[in-house]
């Protein structure tokens, strides 16, 4: 079958330039097409770098040269310059310091409502108690402006409008800051507490920080907590989600988890169903770097626990990634291509060719019981 | 008859065109001193960090604007205008400069003096100064469309005027632009990240 690809379009969709249903069309072309999605990543951090570039003030002389050049001009048309009367007369010049003073103090006031009111926001719902906004309550309704943060205590729960791209909901004892909002990312930051978002946008529109890693939103529905200590634990119910830093990216499909922690960055995925006793060893290779655990982990690892080893492949040494390799590979063949010595040497085309081959196997329902691991795991 | 309902903005924009049309050189100063910055960051991408020139086609650009602003009709955008000159001095200063050597074939780019307005950290700083080389590192008709979309905020269908292009060309020089930038610049992406984390 042969797919039209969207590659010339991708910018004139990122800058809003396309009707709505061109739009609709490369939104939904980018939810099944990785190399156009790759190419849209491109185009992103092109625009994400242009819009850095500095506007340079013109030089203090460059009104001097223009003004003799106009003079010049005038004198040879032997026009004159019109006379202007002056604005105030003399005896009322000493009263123009303290008019100006208050007309400036005015002027500043209006500046800092406009541009208050100008800066870009979503809209945001009590849902029960007394949410605040930027240190305020907010009524049944209230505006949370970019770089302001809502925060909920005990009693109280707030739903955010994410744009028109999806929602957020915020449950008690929660602070959250909207980062950036623009029409190639929207961003959140999750201070401490709990999340629930839901997003209908492309891949990679949606994200939010946490203190130890990125959660960027691949299409999908997750829920994302936060501790007091910034370690965090997302739970995927539909879509997939990235948890990433710099160095390091999981992959998390609906029904399945991961953990993240500050100094360590995000963990080895895992499905919600897998016995405690696994999910407990890889916290420990994850966070403790005890790799005793590894052969414990390899033994007790069912069939859709592919994503788990596929994602250790690359997070062990060569040795132990030979095990893994075993492992896995017993569990579900590699496809045609993919061999023994290029996955062990972390050839990318190769792991990636594995991992497509594995999603299909890939899907889960989450149980509660993770939850009580997670947080057994940091007592 | 449809009426025209012009915001305050737009109102005083016409007036100020309207006293710079009768010969008011404070109009005429007032009108430089809002666009000054933008035209004079357009001519010195354009010239790959040369302030000299940029200055030159600068001071051109408004003489040339102040002495035929009576042709102004009103008929396209008064930005339209000003860019379509802009981008015609910048070109033909080319022409005349043939020899000026573009930026990234042995010269290194000269880094502006002027104040910065976006400029506050470190980081941020080098960022900057890595897209201005890459910008200047486009070639000319890339580099003009991103100066127009990335300065003046313009959309495709009024670069598209500014230039006398088709929207869709616009739409693909820019593509190339961002590509092009991206490809260049793609280790700065953790540095970009960071400076959203940060807020």
């Amino acid at each position: 079958m042969f797919a039209r690809h969207y590659k010339k379009h991708l910018s004139a969709y990122a800058h809003g330039e396309l009707s709505p249903e061109e739009a609709a069309r490369v939104a939904a072309h980018l939810q099944s097409c990785a190399a156009c999605r790759s190419e849209f990543e491109e185009v992103k951090l092109g625009i994400r770098l242009a819009e850095a570039l500095p506007t340079v003030a013109a030089p203090e002389h460059l009104w001097e040269g223009i003004e003799a050049a106009l003079a010049r001009e005038t004198n040879r048309e032997g026009e004159r310059a019109p006379q202007t009367r002056p604005l105030f007369p003399s005896r009322r010049r000493a009263l123009i310091p303290a008019f100006a003073a208050v007309l400036l103090a005015l002027a500043a006031g209006g500046a800092w409502l406009y541009l208050r009111a100008q800066r870009p926001g979503w809209e945001v719902a009590r849902v029960e108690g007394a949410p605040r906004v930027a240190s305020g309550r907010i009524g049944d309704h209230g505006r949370l402006r970019k770089g302001e943060w809502l925060e909920t205590d005990s009693a109280s729960r707030a739903e955010i409008a994410v744009a028109n791209i999806g929602e957020v909901e915020v449950e008690p004892n929660t602070r959250v800051r909207l980062v950036e909002t623009r029409l190639t990312e929207h961003r959140l930051e999750l201070e401490r507490g709990t999340l629930h978002a839901r997003i209908w946008a492309p891949p990679r529109l949606f994200f939010v920080n946490t203190p130890s890693a990125v959660a960027a939103d691949l299409g999908c529905a997750y829920t994302l907590e936060v501790d007091d200590a910034g370690r965090g634990l997302l739970h995927v119910t539909s879509g997939y989600v990235a948890l990433e830093t710099e160095a390091r990216e999981s992959i998390v499909p609906a029904g399945a988890a991961c953990m993240t922690q500050p100094g360590a960055g995000p963990g080895t995925p895992f499905f919600e169903d897998a016995p405690e006793p696994f999910v407990e060893l890889l916290a420990k290779l994850d966070f403790e770097n005890d790799h005793a655990s590894l052969d414990s982990i390899l033994a007790g690892a069912r069939s859709k626990d592919t994503l788990t080893l596929w994602h250790l492949l690359p997070r062990v040494g060569a040795d132990e990634r030979a095990r893994v390799y075993e492992r896995l590979a017993a569990l579900a063949p590699p496809p045609a291509g993919v061999t023994r010595e290029g996955v062990i040497g972390l050839d990318r085309a190769m792991l990636e060719a594995w991992r497509a081959s594995l999603e299909s196997t890939w899907l889960g329902e989450s149980t509660p019981a993770i939850r009580r691991v997670w947080r057994g795991l940091w007592r | 008859m449809e009426s025209v309902v012009l915001t305050g903005e737009e109102a005083r924009g016409e007036a100020v065109i309207e006293a710079c049309k009768q010969g008011d050189r404070e109009a005429f100063r007032r009108l430089f001193e809002r666009h000054k910055d933008r035209v004079y960051s357009v001519a010195l991408y354009f010239f790959g960090g040369d302030e000299a020139t940029a200055a030159d086609v600068s001071q051109q650009v408004f003489l040339k604007l102040f002495t035929s602003i009576g042709q102004f009709q009103g008929e396209s955008a008064f930005t339209t205008w000003l860019y379509r000159l802009t981008t015609n001095a910048c070109v033909d200063e080319q022409r005349k400069r043939r020899r000026v050597q573009q930026f990234g074939e042995g010269e290194e780019l000269r880094e502006p003096r002027g104040r910065r307005t976006q400029e506050d950290g470190l980081a941020r700083a080098e960022v900057a100064h890595s897209v201005r080389r890459a910008v200047a590192a486009l070639k000319p008709k890339l580099r003009v469309v991103m100066l127009l979309k990335y300065f003046e905020e313009m959309s495709y269908e009024e670069i598209a005027a500014v230039l006398g292009l088709s929207k869709g060309t616009v739409a693909s020089r820019l593509n190339r632009g961002h590509k092009a930038l991206a490809r260049r610049l793609g280790h700065l992406r953790g540095g970009l990240v960071r400076d959203e984390r940060e807020g």
